[in-house]
């Protein structure tokens, strides 16, 4: 039964969680003062602390559940809740810990930007939803956040919306969730409609009160709710796209906001989902990392690589999901959330610096192209440091968290195989080939951005690339620090000691261990990724590369797999040609049925008006006109002469008579 | 103790039409006035009712639980053999009135501050506008057929003469159209009228009634009669309640409106000057929903539930078929008109599934949808009174231009598209788990109806989103090139001030729905068990 009593936790929680929203408001009000961002930074400053007392006081506690009365319909009531329990808390300190550094390098990032002002008020709304989402104890309010936290997005990245590409892009990435919203939706409606409910908490007891057919519909409409979110092939179009926004925006979308929302709705209502659910969830997630990993490959631009490299880890973390292990794919979550927010922060010092050059020496180039960049190590160190520790968290080298939720998940993913038949066993396999291809791009992309030699100056002798300024270097570093071991484990090669994996782990959620494949898996990944680091070395940095660009692959890989194109001429055009079909329909068809019975109407009208004026009138006329005729007649009789009225009046007398003879006779 | 407050409510724009007529024009300022204070008062009235209605008072069929109830005998007709001929002036509230009344006197005023700069022989439009008011205020509370009918056919003439003189090129053709197709509806209604009076008997007199409360009580038909129950007539080879069912449900579908009788609407609105596509879309729309609940539904619960797969199919082409002709629309207005066609059609897939969630839903869309759709009739106005043009190619980037009305037009938006935090977000979203929720409570409709209809939440994306993008975004450009840009000025005072309490509504409503649902509860409660237990 839910609590009524307000505690101090709680009110921390919901503190955490209301901080934002009164920074929106109040940035929202405050309008172009609330330029510098100090409103929104310091909500989500005590955002985080709240945050972080309500972690401490309810980890590994029981739960705490609080509702009010929120509306009735009928007699059906409905609630406002929160739900703090280890996996809200987690993610509630996520949240603002990831949040709280991005605010910090978006003052310097964003600085001079003429529309500031609206950027800190989105970022605010973008992380109450966000925390909202993670609290929220039923499925309406989770719903609600979930779009919130997709509008918020929407906003940010169409936040530069005099540039087409960018409202195209957030066009793009609100209506890709719309779809997803419409599974959630019915997952919802199909969960109202056999438990009289939408608290998480009576789903997750009882999930076998939806009869069989609807649990596996249900399961596949929640999770479709999480494809789109969580950027899962096919519906991960979006995020590439997203890449339009601000870099801080990305940073935080790729993190701990948005595309986290559908890993972490799964993990929420985990029980709902049977075998055909779990084994389609790891499926999708399975391809989604190997193809997100395999575009990643080709691209130019270092901020799709690192999209599709988020597409391909959010593939990693479904896995964990479809597996059965939630909590790994929550860790998972985490420890990317770090790394990952860290790339893009990097990323963004690199553009920052590049965009700097391209308008001080007046260069025409792309300032995100990584063949414009090279040997930046020695230009900015720091940032080089910083994002040599995010690669290799990706690429799951020893003694970062990458490394302990990675090998736990790849692990995790080998023991639940061998309980399965048929293609499931080979998704490990496939797994183990993604972390290769992602040492191999992120690799790549530390070669050519921080090796070799700057391009740009074989353009121009004298340009300078300078480091970034420490207002963005000490979120980096920070992040740089929470990326590492310490954070999560004391054991820095073994995931069974992570607390965070412990304090999540419950009953539904175990594999039978197989011991030697924990010691085999990491030194096996951790050897390839040494091996197609060796490799990497040799082709970008030292020059040999010895394949050709151009082949059938190598295209598919750059043109993200025609994916687009396939939409456009697919989805979007037809869409668009039936509409307008359906437009010449209404206009000649509908329409023209009215506007056909209104001329048949008349039609009929100007025929009666004929009649009416040929035949009926007509006669009247006749009649007239045969009255006025025969008056002519008779008129000629009455000239006043004598002899001519004798003659008639002998004519007439001359007819009765002989009418009387021809009677008689 | 009776005040009279609705029939106060009702009558107080006609003292306007009195005080208008009497001053001369030379004062012609002062009649907008009178209506904006007219306005006001209703609204103070109808929002002093909306607090004192007791949200017990569920009414539908019982004449007790109706609020602000008067009845008195209007006319009474010895007519020999007929019987003794009995129409009263019978006008009450429940769950299902109340939300409209408000909604009703809060639309007015809006149209009137919209019609703020009206030039056109004001005189006679105010008058109009009055006698629109009172036969809206009318119908909403009318409890007697012969009455509701009158205030019904009342509606018409104004807005006939509204659209037609005051109204854009093709003004005539559009007004001509809106009262033809409407009267086609109401005519063979006034046969089912007809039908129902002789087969209803009052059992306190003992005469023939035009009272809806007795027509709802299947003891007071007279054995035998037309519209008995129990006689199981036929006409024209189905079921005369059926039939009677179909006709009135026909003639008030014309005004939601569903496919494929809609079509006068958009050219209705495209004409009508703005503050009548403002109140079109706003109120009368609503008329049609209101009709087919409190007139087909409570009259012919029976028929209802037989054709309830089919009002769930027309509501779900409407929801469909509405969204796609709106994204292919090229004028601004026309777009907007069409979306109304979808979001009227939730409404009628809400009320068809016959469950708690989807009627409520579906009443509190039509709430919804009266301010928001007011509001995006509004803003479409603002654009055109600044360049006469609503073309969307002919603007780009006028977020750069119109920052405030881009900020107001965003909000509408998304509003409209079921952003959560607005009204339109609760009710599409009961709709839709009410009529998913139909199979499992009484089976009347089919899952794939919800799910279709939920494509219409996909769409009112696309189009809204796709033409912010083409109007707004971007780098300005327009078809009028700098002169445009120098008649495009920002949002006036006058128009804030009118955008802000509609959006605010919305807003309210959308975080705390139970504004709405605590008084319309009890209603839909006994409109369903009524229509359940058939």
């Amino acid at each position: 039964m839910p609590t009524t009593a307000l505690t101090y936790p709680l009110l921390a929680a919901l503190s955490a969680v209301l901080l934002p929203f009164a920074g929106f408001l109040l940035s929202a009000a405050l309008g172009k003062r609330a330029g510098n961002g100090a409103v929104a930074t310091s909500a989500i400053l005590l955002s985080l602390l709240a945050a972080c007392y309500a972690f401490a006081q309810i980890w590994n506690q029981p739960p705490i559940h609080i509702q009010w009365h929120w509306f009735t319909i009928g007699e059906q009531a409905f609630h406002v809740g929160v739900l703090l329990d280890n996996m809200a808390v987690m993610m509630l300190v996520l949240v603002s810990l990831i949040a709280l550094p991005v605010h910090i390098y978006s003052a310097a990032y964003m600085k001079g930007d003429p529309g500031i002002h609206r950027y800190w008020t989105y970022l605010s709304l973008f992380c109450f939803a966000m925390l909202g989402l993670v609290v929220a104890d039923n499925l309406l309010l989770m719903y609600i956040c979930w779009e919130l936290v997709g509008f918020a997005s929407y906003l940010l990245i169409g936040f530069w919306f005099t540039k087409d590409a960018a409202v195209q892009a957030n066009k793009k990435a609100f209506i890709v969730n719309r779809i997803g919203d419409i599974g959630f939706l019915i997952g919802m409606a199909l969960t109202y409609s056999h438990l009289g409910t939408l608290d998480t908490k009576a789903l997750i007891e009882a999930p076998e009160t939806l009869p069989a057919p609807w649990l596996t519909v249900a399961g596949l409409a929640f999770f479709l709710g999480a494809m789109a979110k969580s950027a899962q092939f096919p519906l991960h179009v979006w995020l590439p796209d997203a890449m339009e926004g601000p870099t801080s925006v990305s940073s935080l979308i790729h993190a701990a906001t948005m595309v986290a929302a559908g890993v972490f709705l799964l993990a929420r209502i985990f029980p709902v989902f049977d075998a055909t659910v779990l084994l389609v969830i790891a499926t999708i997630g399975t391809v989604t990392a190997f193809a997100a990993a395999y575009f990643a490959l080709t691209q130019y631009d270092i901020k799709n690589i690192l999209a599709f490299s988020t597409i391909s880890q959010l593939g990693f973390m479904m896995v964990g999901i479809g597996i059965g292990m939630y909590p790994v794919a929550l860790f998972h979550l985490a420890t990317h959330a770090f790394f990952k927010c860290l790339l893009f922060l990097c990323a963004g010092a690199i553009i920052h610096e590049m965009q700097h050059a391209k308008e001080t020496y007046g260069l025409d180039m792309d300032p995100q192209d990584i063949r414009n960049m090279g040997g930046l190590r020695k230009h900015m160190p720091l940032t080089f440091t910083a994002m040599l520790i995010a690669s290799l968290a990706l690429a799951g080298f020893p003694f970062t968290g990458g490394y302990l939720s990675k090998d736990a998940l790849i692990v995790h993913t080998f023991e639940w195989a061998a309980l399965q038949s048929g293609a499931a066993k080979l998704i490990p396999y496939v797994l183990v080939a993604v972390s290769m291809l992602t040492s191999f791009y992120i690799l790549r992309l530390l070669a050519k951005v921080f090796f070799g030699s700057l391009s740009i100056r074989s353009v121009k002798k004298d340009i300078r690339i300078h480091e970034a300024p420490m207002r963005m270097l000490g979120p980096m570093l920070f992040l740089a620090g929470c990326s590492l071991f310490p954070l999560f484990s004391v054991n820095p090669l073994n995931d069974s000691y992570v607390w965070l994996m412990q304090g999540l782990t419950s009953p539904v959620s175990t594999l039978p261990p197989l011991r030697l494949l924990h010691l085999a898996i990491p030194v096996l990944t951790t050897g390839v990724t040494c091996i197609v680091a060796g490799v990497a070395w040799q082709w970008y940095v030292n020059g040999k590369y010895p394949l050709k660009g151009g082949g059938l692959f190598y295209r598919l890989s750059e043109h993200q797999g025609y994916l687009d194109a396939l939409y456009g001429a697919a989805v979007v055009r037809p869409v668009v040609r039936l509409s307008q079909l359906l437009l010449w329909v209404d206009h000649y068809v509908v329409d023209g049925m009215v506007n056909g019975l209104s001329a048949l109407g008349r039609s009929f009208a100007a025929v009666a008006a004929w009649l009416d004026q040929r035949l009926v009138d007509g006669f009247v006329r006749l009649i007239g006109k045969i009255a006025w005729g025969l008056g002519n007649v008779f008129r000629r009789l009455q000239n006043g002469r004598l002899q001519h009225y004798f003659a008639t009046l002998f004519f007439i007398i001359l007819v009765i008579l002989l009418y009387h003879i021809v009677v008689l006779l | 103790m009776n005040l009279h407050l609705l029939t106060l409510l009702i009558f107080l724009p006609l003292a306007a039409v009195l005080l208008i007529a009497f001053i001369p024009a030379a004062k012609k300022n002062t009649y907008r006035y009178i209506a904006l204070f007219t306005g006001f008062l209703q609204l103070i009235l109808s929002g002093g009712m909306y607090y004192l209605f007791h949200p017990k008072g569920a009414g539908v069929t019982d004449a007790r639980l109706y609020q602000f109830v008067d009845h008195i005998p209007w006319i009474r007709l010895d007519m020999g053999s007929l019987g003794q001929l009995e129409i009263d002036y019978f006008v009450g509230v429940d769950g299902l009135s109340m939300p409209f009344l408000f909604l009703t006197s809060l639309i007015m005023l809006i149209a009137v501050g919209a019609s703020w700069n009206i030039q056109k022989s004001t005189k006679g439009y105010f008058i109009l506008l009055m006698i629109l008011n009172m036969a809206v205020m009318g119908v909403f509370a009318a409890l007697d057929f012969f009455l509701f009918y009158i205030f019904y056919e009342l509606m018409l003439l104004p807005l006939y003469f509204l659209i037609g003189i005051w109204g854009g090129a093709r003004r005539e053709y559009a007004a001509m159209k809106f009262f033809l197709y409407t009267l086609f509806g109401s005519v063979f209604m006034l046969l089912i009228i007809v039908g129902l009076y002789f087969s209803v008997t009052n059992p306190e007199t003992g005469a023939h009634t035009f009272n809806m409360l007795h027509m709802m009580n299947p003891a007071n038909y007279t054995p035998g009669s037309v519209f008995s129950a129990a006689a199981n007539h036929e006409l024209l080879g189905i079921s005369a309640r059926l039939l009677g069912f179909i006709v009135l449900f026909v003639a008030f579908a014309i005004k939601v409106p569903i496919v494929p009788l809609h079509t006068w609407l958009p050219d209705a609105h495209v004409e009508a000057p703005t503050p009548i596509s403002i109140i079109l879309a706003g109120i009368l729309l609503k008329v049609g929903g209101y009709g087919i609940l409190r007139i087909c539904f409570s009259i012919f619960p029976d028929a209802a539930q037989q054709s309830a797969w089919w009002l769930g199919l027309i509501g779900v082409v409407s929801i469909v078929y509405g969204a796609l002709v709106a994204l292919a629309q090229r004028d601004l207005k026309r777009m907007i008109a069409y979306s109304s066609v979808s979001h009227m059609g939730f409404v009628l897939l809400g009320i068809a599934s016959f469950t708690t969630e989807g009627t409520a839903g579906a009443v509190f869309q039509m709430i919804s949808h009266g301010f928001l759709s007011a509001a995006l009739f509004f803003l479409v106005g603002m654009l055109y009174d600044r360049v006469h043009d609503r073309h969307i190619y002919h603007f780009r980037g006028l977020a750069s231009i119109m920052p405030r009305f881009t900020v107001f037009v965003a909000i509408t938006f998304f509003a409209s598209l079921g952003l959560p935090g607005f009204s339109a977000f609760i009710g599409e979203v009961f709709v839709i788990i009410g009529a998913f929720n139909a199979e499992s409570v009484n089976g009347i409709l089919p899952r794939w109806m919800a799910i279709a209809g939920s494509l219409g939440i996909l769409l009112s994306a696309a189009y809204f989103l796709w033409t912010l993008q083409r109007m707004f975004f971007g780098q300005p450009r327009l078809k009028g090139g700098e002169e445009w840009s120098k008649m495009l000025v920002d949002a006036s005072p006058r128009e804030t001030f009118i955008m802000v309490p509609m959006l605010g509504l919305a807003l309210t409503l959308g975080i705390y729905p139970a504004l709405a649902f605590d008084k319309i509860n009890a209603s839909v409660l006994a409109l369903v068990e009524l229509v359940g237990n058939n």
